[in-house]
């Protein structure tokens, strides 16, 4: 079994030298690099899928909150004006009962006026029978002579009705 | 008497003298089948959450990712399993002489062959990047007289890697061996029945120039690729 040369240079050997590097450059490249690569870019695709999830439930939130606080300007909003009307509507009734009571009030006021005045023309009638009643007799009883009693009647009624 | 020898002779293929298959070949394959039971080793079973041998596999193509996008620029990331090639073949290489198999970086066709690749890299990104007229126009600047010089840098390119990266490892074989020698010399001047003093004081210098020169030529070699290469591509 001989040597070579300490410091050669050969074709043939270089020549292997670089079939022994071609081949382990293939080993490297498709038994690491590869499969390295690939899953390094699974799970860099795997995380970006879990940021964009993140940001789409974000924005998603970010929206319904939005709308949650719209509502709720609106119920506010629609709440105020359900109570101004209700204000609205008691005050209205309220003047309504108000004036209805007003006008009651007022009827019956002048109804009570009335049957005050009917009553005190009926006691005025009816005073006014008695006097002339009263005269006829008193009268009958000074002339002591029967007089027909309407015709006095008559003429007393005349007599008050002038004097007033 | 000692000898330092380049790498032994095994055989010939098919007997043809001019087909020796060599002590350096043999251990490349040695180094080889490593590299392929490491990447099966380190990319079985791979799940999206890395465990421990995983995690050392992402590392590595990350760093040399890194390394290739911060040398050669960006879009280079095909280059990344070559520069991966050769940091393994070269530290691998240069260690088997730990595990007393002589190291392949030894070898001046090994490292030759690595830097013609890499000279080869050099003039098909540069035709690639300026055009085959811009490439020779290159040779003139920064004027015609240059042309002879830039020629010579640009063969002297590949010649200088491989020689470094040789030399380096060849130097510490050459020290490792001429000191066990000196060691055992001692060792029997001294009086001893066997050549006690090589125990540990090789241990000791193996790791500078065994373990510490294997990995920083390793990544001198890559990185003297990626930044030749990088810059053929600007």
């Amino acid at each position: 079994m001989g040597f070579q040369q300490f410091v050669s240079i050969g074709g043939w050997e270089i020549l292997v030298t670089l079939v022994n590097t071609l081949i382990t450059f293939l080993i490297v490249k498709f038994l690491l690099f590869k499969p390295v690569r690939k899953i390094l870019a699974a799970r860099a695709e795997e995380v970006q899928n879990m940021y964009d999830q993140a940001e789409a439930d974000l924005n998603e939130a970010a929206k319904m909150k939005k709308d949650y606080a719209e509502s709720i300007a609106n119920a506010k909003h629609e709440a105020n004006e359900i109570t101004q009307s209700a204000t609205r509507r008691a005050t209205v009734r309220s003047e309504e009962i108000l004036a209805e009571a007003n006008r009651q009030v007022q009827d019956m006021k002048k109804k009570a006026e009335q049957s005050i005045e009917q009553e005190r023309k009926k006691a005025m009638n009816e005073i006014k029978d008695e006097i002339a009643g009263l005269s006829v007799m008193i009268a009958s009883k000074v002339v002591e002579k029967d007089i027909n009693e309407d015709d006095h009647k008559r003429m007393i009624e005349d007599f008050i009705d002038k004097v007033g | 008497m000692v000898e330092v020898n380049g790498p032994k002779i095994y055989t010939y293929l098919f007997g043809n003298p001019s087909l020796p298959i060599t002590e350096t070949m043999v251990n490349y394959w040695i180094v080889m089948v490593f590299i392929l039971l490491l990447c099966l080793f380190l990319t079985s079973k791979m799940e999206k959450i890395p465990k421990a041998k995983q995690a050392i596999a992402e590392k590595i193509v990350t760093m040399i990712d890194g390394l290739v996008d911060q040398n050669m620029g960006k879009n280079c990331r095909q280059y990344s399993p070559f520069i991966a090639t050769l940091m393994f073949s070269s530290v691998f290489g240069s260690l088997s002489s730990m595990f007393t198999l002589r190291s392949v970086t030894g070898d001046l066709n090994t490292t030759l062959g690595w830097a013609l690749i890499v000279f080869g890299l050099i003039i098909y990104n540069k035709i690639k990047t300026n055009g085959f007229v811009g490439f020779l126009k290159g040779f003139a600047e920064p004027i015609w007289v240059m042309a002879p010089l830039n020629i010579l840098s640009e063969f002297a390119t590949p010649i200088s890697m491989s020689f470094r990266h040789f030399g380096n490892i060849a130097g510490g074989l050459v020290i490792s061996t001429l000191m066990l020698s000196a060691l055992s010399a001692l060792s029997s001047a001294v009086g001893l029945p066997i050549p006690l003093f090589q125990i540990g004081i090789p241990g000791v210098t193996s790791l500078y120039f065994d373990l510490f020169a294997a990995c920083i030529q390793a990544f001198i070699f890559s990185m003297l690729t990626m930044a030749y290469v990088g810059s053929a591509r600007e």
